[in-house]
C-alpha cells in the first residue's frame, strides 16, 4: 500500500491541474472535431468533382435523371465517404487492440442505443437535410446549425446535464455566428415547399442534437474509438444496403445501382474519399469523446464551429490546394469566428471567475 | 467478458470508493493484456464517467510513490444507472 505523505496544498495543486487540463482536453478535443468536419467536407467535395463524378455533375454524357443527379449521388458519395470511414475505424480499433471491445459491446443495450443514435444521426438526418435543401432551398442552412442548443435541450431533459441561462445565451451567440456565415449563401428565391423542407430540415437538427447528446452521454460507458467504430459502421452499411436501394426505387430503376460500383471504382476520386473517410472517423469520434467530456452544452458549441471550419476546409482543400475558382472565404465568415469565440466562452465559463480566481491566488 | 469499460464501471458498484490504481489492480487479471489496459486512458474514462454523474469524487490525496490519487464511488443514481445498462 502507498504511504501517504501530504494531504495539503500541494495534493490541492495537483487536483486543480487535472481537472483544469481535463476541462482544457475536452475543449480542445471538440474544437478539434470543427477542425475535422471542415476537412472531411473539403475532401468529400474535392472527391464528388473528379473521376467519373466530374462527368456526372458536369456534361453529363450519362444521361442521367435531375432526381439521380440532385437526390441518388449525394446518397452515393456519403455511402463511398462512410465506408472508407467505416474501414478506417475497424483497422484503428484493431491496431489499437479495441475490437475485441467493439464486438462486445454491440451486443449490449449501450452498443444497441449507439447503434440507434448513429441510425438517426447518419442516413435519416442527413436525408432530411439534404431533402430540407431541395425543397426550401440554403435557408434550411442555419436551421441545421440549431443542433448544438437542441443537443444541450437534449443533455438537459435526458441527463439532467448543466444548462443555465448564461449558457443558453452563449449557444444563442453561436447560432447567431453560424447564421452569419449562413447568410451569404441565402437566395432571394422562395421555393414552392419552402415551409414543409424548413421542417424537414428541422428534423435533421433534431437527428444530431439527438445524436451529440446520446453518443457524447454514451463515451461515459463505452470507449469513444469504439463508440465512433459502431457509428461509422451502422452509417455506412445502413447508407448502402437500405437508404440507396430506396432512393433507386424512388428513382424509378434499380440501373442507378451500377452508379454506386462506378463510384467505388473510380480511381480519380477515391484518394480523395480515403482522407475524407479518414477526417469523417476523426470529426465524430471527437465530437462524442468532445460531448463526453464537456456536456452537451459546450462540446456541441465547440463542434458547432464546423459552420466556419466547413467553408474554411473548402476554401484550403479546393480552393488554395486544388486551385478551383469560386472557393474563397467570405469577410463575414472572419468576422463570425470572432463571435463564435466569444460564444464558446460565454458557454464554459462565466467572466467573473477569471477575477474570482485571481483574488484566490 | 464484458468490455474494459464496462468492467470499470461495474467495479465502482461494488466498492465504497476506489482510484484508478485499485480498478487496475482488481482488473489485471482478466484485462492486463487489453492495449487499452493504461492508467492514463483509464483515468480519461473515469473522469469522463463522473463528467456525466455515473461516478463521483470522494476525496484526494498525495502519495509518495503514486503522486495524486482520486477516488471515486458510484453513487446510487449512477449505480441504478450503471446496472441498468451493464448487465451481469
Amino acid at each position: 500500500m502507498s504511504e501517504v505523505v501530504l494531504q495539503s496544498r500541494e495534493a490541492i495543486l495537483a487536483k486543480r491541474k487535472l481537472d483544469a487540463s481535463f476541462r482544457t482536453k475536452g475543449i480542445l478535443i471538440a474544437l478539434l472535431s470543427a477542425v475535422f468536419y471542415g476537412l472531411y467536407t473539403g475532401f468529400l467535395t474535392l472527391g464528388m468533382a473528379k473521376g467519373v463524378w466530374a462527368d456526372w455533375y458536369g456534361a453529363n454524357t450519362a444521361g442521367l435523371s435531375a432526381f439521380v443527379v440532385t437526390y441518388f449521388l449525394g446518397a452515393v458519395g456519403s455511402a463511398v465517404n462512410d465506408s472508407f470511414s467505416a474501414i478506417w475505424a475497424l483497422s484503428l480499433a484493431t491496431v489499437r487492440g479495441r475490437i475485441g471491445d467493439f464486438f462486445r459491446c454491440l451486443k449490449t443495450k449501450p452498443g444497441l442505443v449507439m447503434v440507434l443514435a448513429a441510425l438517426i444521426g447518419g442516413p435519416l438526418a442527413t436525408t432530411a437535410y439534404v431533402v430540407g435543401l431541395q425543397l426550401a432551398g440554403s435557408i434550411v442552412v442555419p436551421i441545421s446549425a440549431l443542433c448544438p442548443a437542441i443537443g444541450a435541450i437534449l443533455g438537459r431533459i435526458l441527463f439532467k446535464q448543466e444548462l443555465n441561462a448564461r449558457m443558453m445565451l452563449g449557444i444563442a451567440i453561436c447560432f447567431l455566428a453560424s447564421f452569419m456565415i449562413a447568410s451569404t449563401s441565402l437566395g432571394g428565391e422562395a421555393p414552392e415547399g419552402q415551409f414543409l423542407g424548413i421542417c424537414i430540415a428541422f428534423i435533421a437538427a433534431l437527428g444530431w442534437g439527438f445524436e451529440g447528446c446520446v453518443c457524447g452521454y454514451g463515451t461515459s460507458m463505452i470507449d469513444s474509438e469504439i463508440a465512433i467504430t459502431i457509428r461509422q459502421t451502422t452509417s455506412a452499411l445502413s447508407t448502402l444496403f437500405i437508404f440507396i436501394p430506396i432512393m433507386a426505387v424512388l428513382s424509378g430503376s434499380f440501373d442507378s445501382l451500377g452508379l454506386v460500383v462506378e463510384a467505388f471504382t473510380s480511381s480519380d476520386a477515391l484518394p480523395w474519399f480515403v482522407l475524407g473517410g479518414l477526417s469523417a472517423y476523426l470529426t465524430f469520434m471527437f465530437w462524442y469523446r468532445g460531448n463526453g467530456m464537456c456536456g452537451a452544452a459546450l462540446g456541441m458549441s465547440c463542434n458547432g464551429t464546423f459552420s466556419f471550419w466547413g467553408p474554411f476546409g473548402c476554401w484550403i482543400i479546393l480552393g488554395v490546394f486544388a486551385g478551383i475558382d469560386g472557393w474563397s472565404m467570405p469577410p463575414i465568415a472572419w468576422a463570425a469566428a470572432v463571435l463564435m469565440i466569444v460564444g464558446i466562452f460565454t458557454v464554459a465559463m462565466n467572466p467573473l471567475d477569471l477575477f474570482k480566481q485571481k483574488e484566490e491566488v | 467478458m464484458k468490455p474494459l469499460n464496462y468492467a470499470m464501471l461495474k467495479y465502482f458498484t461494488t466498492v465504497e470508493d476506489a482510484c484508478v490504481d485499485d480498478v487496475m489492480d482488481a482488473l489485471r487479471a482478466d484485462y492486463g493484456h487489453f492495449k487499452a489496459f493504461e492508467r492514463n486512458s483509464m483515468i480519461s474514462a473515469i473522469m469522463t464517467a463522473e463528467a456525466n454523474g455515473l461516478l463521483e469524487e470522494t476525496r484526494f490525496e498525495m502519495c509518495k510513490d503514486a503522486g495524486l490519487k482520486v477516488y471515486y464511488c458510484a453513487p446510487e443514481e449512477g449505480a441504478a444507472t450503471i446496472n441498468y445498462y451493464i448487465k451481469d
